[in-house]
């Protein structure tokens, strides 16, 4: 547990210290217990159903979801009163890593622990619970979550949905079209939102036997083929009173607060998507000879491997040491209290810049993984006979929903920056000193017995460099600048790559003690690796900001700000490559 | 009924083995550590027994390091009631002899009805253990047994020969039995056991207590097998394929000296 418990977005300004986050090295015996009875579970449950799955033959998912109720894996987040285990978000985020090896099951076993099952943990009624949360908790019934229309994506307050009240009083009369619903084919409980009146955004539990409710045909999708998606017609469906969930016109809270989770939840996911193609990529590369050699043995080959393992370190760094941000923050309220929930979900909200991060580092992470394993396997990864195709095709929709990675990007920086224009983050005064920092000259004088020094300069001149460019942008556009969502999308590019590698440093420095020697080698080059990728990706989105932004003199001040703190020596970059490289083609998987 | 179930942990088999500095063993560092896959099964039927008999009390042994209270764990998820682990950061320098010493001497004073183990360990593979233990004790030893069953203190056994052939065993208790590759199919722990398990009993005692014996074996060298070389294709017209042949057969074989 922290000593210190920071707020979100507090990382842009202050430094964390490496014994105050939490890192997989810190997975208790349990964690790591379930994380074993998860893989088990997909290897010996799922693994041999893969092909009916992918046919669409949703027994297997059904089937295999009640097997997840026996084991257990669907009442984590449950409260303990409702028979559920009330785990924290550092499990949850490892079983969803272990599941989302079983491709379209874990979209299935994602969106009914996730989206499915918390609006009715954390906004149910106790009757609401007692009547549905059992069956949920067990897998004997799935559950789906209705909020996304035809005509409302990304804008999902603008649903068109609507819910009347009856005569008599009874009955909401639901009307509407429901789009892109996972696990639609098959769940029995939806979370639909409507509006009560054309106004009052509300979300309703409704079961799948209330007449009027209609599940449409299955889409025809690019990826994640063995997942169920359908459109939820609601054709007058009559939904009890008592079915309202949470209160009425507060539909949009529990939408938010369910996107925040599903973002973090995601990047867990995605994490465990990747190591699982990294590992495809090495152990095909080790297989095929060509000129008389194992393609692993080529430069080229072994770069794309070095890369991956060090990005995959980043988003597994990145996605644990949020698991203990929430984990720590949730801990500090009181059990007892009646707005336990409100408060927990107060906590998650702290912390909703960095689970977008989360979400779009990690899925991106993954677009580049199952791109380069593709590209490891030649022609042989265009073609379905190898699991590459399949990894490319999946990969896809986890940059669109969950909020696309544009959405996410742009809330990102933009509730950063809204929080810093509202006092609650000190980003402006910081912001001055940058400025300043940037008329001094600098006299580095480097503490090298520090662990990792270089790294954390490079992360404090990242961390400047996004002060003095969002203050630039604050300045000339003021509140407008929302408006300006090519400016927000590089500040967030900042922000993101900041966090991520600020994670990778932070637990290499925690655990390198307790490592061996070859091991800390290995360490060390992914955290160089890492470092050195994360600063281009910084740089390029500060330049084009810093041109977007300024122009005259102020633009040639912050472009020479932008060389200045972009700077970092990655010396023995070739090495720390190869190194990578070596002892992942050893190990055939991901290393850390 | 009183009931030991023994436990070894082992490396994940995947990994890339490397020789020790000392020569004799496997370097422990950088490996994932597992639970050895027949001890598996002896939990699983253990546990098994303990659901029918009802009134049972079982124990899982585990010797080595604090490191393997993580797979003792996973044990008791599974149903053991109490752990017991003998702390010995140097077990794997213990032959087999030496370590059933060690169970043997905390059996000894338990008197347990029925004590299960695998039948060998993956990294080892000594397959003497039990049966070891067994002798120490003065009770009989099932071993290789693919099929089990018990009544009214007898066990009634299945035990799996050469070529496929299996042979009815039986005998009293207390008896001690090794469990085989095809016994049934262990469960995985559910996460309520997991939580669960966190709150039963485990006794650690250090070795020395024991009075641990010399080992009789010695190991003098670990070596990884020897690296075969990939085959090679010769191309052309026979008589120059005959020439080529000749040749490599003159310079890497002693075949035509
Ligand atoms: C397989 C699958 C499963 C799904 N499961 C569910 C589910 O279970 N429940 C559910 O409710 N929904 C679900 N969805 C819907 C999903 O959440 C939406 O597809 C997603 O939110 C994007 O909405 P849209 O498709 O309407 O795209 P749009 O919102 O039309 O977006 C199109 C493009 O415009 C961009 N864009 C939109 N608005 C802005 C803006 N303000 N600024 C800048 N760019 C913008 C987007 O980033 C995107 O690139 C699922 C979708 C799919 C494909
Ligand atoms: C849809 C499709 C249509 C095709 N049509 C034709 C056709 O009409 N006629 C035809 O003859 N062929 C055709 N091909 C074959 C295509 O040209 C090969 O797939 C391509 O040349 C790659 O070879 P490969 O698949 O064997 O991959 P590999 O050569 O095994 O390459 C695998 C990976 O190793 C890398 N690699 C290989 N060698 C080295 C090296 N020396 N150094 C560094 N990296 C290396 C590659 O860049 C790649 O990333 C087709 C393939 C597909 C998928």
């Amino acid at each position: 547990m922290a000593g210190k418990i920071m707020k979100g977005g507090e990382f842009l300004i202050a430094e964390s210290e490496c014994q105050d986050i939490f890192t997989p090295e810190d997975f208790t015996d349990e964690q790591r217990a379930m994380a074993e009875t998860t893989e088990q579970f997909v290897e010996n449950e799922i693994i041999p159903h893969h092909d009916e799955i992918e046919g669409q033959n949703f027994e297997h998912v059904v089937e295999g979801m009640k097997k997840c109720g026996e084991l257990g894996l669907l009442m984590m987040d449950a409260p303990e009163e409702e028979g559920g285990l009330e785990l924290d978000k550092a499990s949850s985020m490892l079983v969803g890593e272990k599941i989302s090896t079983s491709g379209s099951f874990s979209v299935a076993y994602a969106a009914h622990t996730g989206i499915g099952t918390l609006p009715l943990i954390y906004y149910g009624t106790t009757e609401q619970k007692e009547k549905y949360l059992e069956k949920i908790i067990t897998g004997e019934w799935c559950s789906a979550y209705c909020l996304t229309e035809p005509g409302s994506g990304s804008d999902a307050l603008g649903a068109q949905a609507s819910a009347v009240l009856s005569e008599d009083g009874k009955n909401y009369i639901l009307n509407g079209t429901k789009q892109y619903i996972t696990n639609g084919g098959f769940a029995e409980l939806f979370t639909v939102f409507a509006k009560v009146d054309k106004q009052h955004f509300t979300a309703f539990l409704v079961e799948k036997s209330f007449a009027g409710l209609v599940v449409g045909n299955e889409e025809k999708k690019m990826g994640i083929k063995g997942s169920s998606t359908t459109q939820i017609i609601l054709d007058n469906c009559q939904v009890p009173v008592e079915n309202v969930l949470g209160e009425i016109g507060k539909g949009h809270k529990i939408a938010f607060n369910s996107l925040n989770i599903g973002r973090f939840k995601l990047g867990a996911g995605v994490t465990g998507a990747s190591k699982m193609a990294l590992g495809e990529g090495i152990r095909y590369a080790n297989e095929r000879k060509q000129f008389n050699r194992q393609i692993s043995s080529f430069g080229a080959i072994q770069e794309k491997i070095a890369d991956l393992t060090a990005s995959i370190y980043a988003s597994e760094s990145l996605v644990y040491r949020l698991a203990g941000l929430l984990d720590d923050k949730i801990a500090t309220i009181d059990k007892g209290v009646d707005d336990y929930y409100d408060q927990y979900l107060k906590a998650i909200e702290e912390y909703a810049p960095e689970c977008g991060i989360s979400k779009v580092f990690c899925s991106d992470v993954l677009a580049k993984t199952v791109d380069e394993v593709v590209q490891i396997h030649g022609g042989y990864g265009f073609c379905s006979e190898y699991p590459a195709e399949r990894y490319y095709r999946d990969e896809r929709i986890n940059r669109i929903f969950e909020g696309t990675n544009e959405i996410n990007r742009l809330l990102t920086s933009g509730m950063i920056l809204k929080r810093a224009m509202k006092g609650e983050l000190p980003l402006q005064a910081e912001s001055m000193k940058a400025f300043e920092s940037l008329m001094t000259p600098s006299f580095e004088d480097v503490d090298e017995s520090i662990p990792f020094i270089a790294e954390k300069m490079t992360i404090q001149n990242l961390k400047t460099l996004f002060l003095i460019l969002s203050g630039a942008g604050v300045q000339k556009y003021m509140d407008k600048l929302a408006d300006e969502q090519e400016i927000l999308m590089a500040a967030s590019d900042i922000v993101i790559q900041i966090f991520a590698i600020e994670s990778a440093v932070l637990r290499a420095e925690k655990i390198i003690d307790t490592l061996s020697p070859a091991k800390q080698e290995q360490l060390r080059a992914a955290v160089k690796v890492a470092t050195f990728n994360a600063t281009e990706v910084a740089a390029s989105a500060a330049k084009k900001g810093a041109y977007m932004v300024e122009e005259g003199d102020a633009l040639t001040m912050i472009l020479s700000g932008v060389r200045r703190y972009t700077k970092y020596d990655a010396s023995g970059l070739l090495e720390a490559k190869r190194t990578l490289a070596a002892a992942a083609n050893d190990a055939e998987k991901y290393i850390f | 009924m009183k009931i030991l179930v023994c436990i070894k942990q082992v490396p994940d088999m995947e990994s890339r083995f490397k020789v020790n500095a000392a020569g004799n063993w496997y370097e422990e560092t950088d490996l994932a550590w597992r639970m050895n896959e027949y001890d598996e099964y002896a939990v699983e039927q253990a546990v098994q027994l303990k659901q029918q008999v009802g009134d049972a009390d079982l124990t899982v042994l585990c010797i080595g390091s604090d490191r393997v209270k993580e797979t003792m764990k996973k044990a008791l998820a599974m149903g053991c009631d109490r752990g017991f682990h003998i702390a010995d950061d140097d077990s794997y320098l213990k032959d087999p002899f030496a370590i059933a010493t060690l169970i043997a001497a905390y059996a000894k004073e338990q008197s347990f009805d029925l004590i299960f183990t695998g039948m060998q360990s993956q990294d080892r593979g000594s397959g003497q253990v039990g049966v070891l233990v067994a002798e120490m004790l003065g009770i009989p030893s099932l071993t290789t047994l693919v099929e089990f069953s018990y009544a009214d203190g007898t066990v009634n056994a299945k035990r799996e020969l050469e070529g496929g052939i299996k042979a009815k065993v039986s005998c009293a208790t207390p008896a001690l039995v090794t469990c085989q590759l095809g016994l049934n199919t262990p469960r995985y722990p559910t996460l309520p056991n997991i939580m669960k398990a966190k709150k039963k009993e485990m006794i650690s005692t250090p070795v020395a207590d024991l009075n641990p014996e010399a080992s009789l074996l010695e190991v003098l060298q670990v070596t990884p097998p020897e690296k075969k070389g990939g085959g090679l294709i010769l191309e052309g017209d026979p008589a120059d394929l005959a020439d080529q042949l000749i040749k490599l057969l003159k310079e890497k074989t002693t075949a035509l000296a």
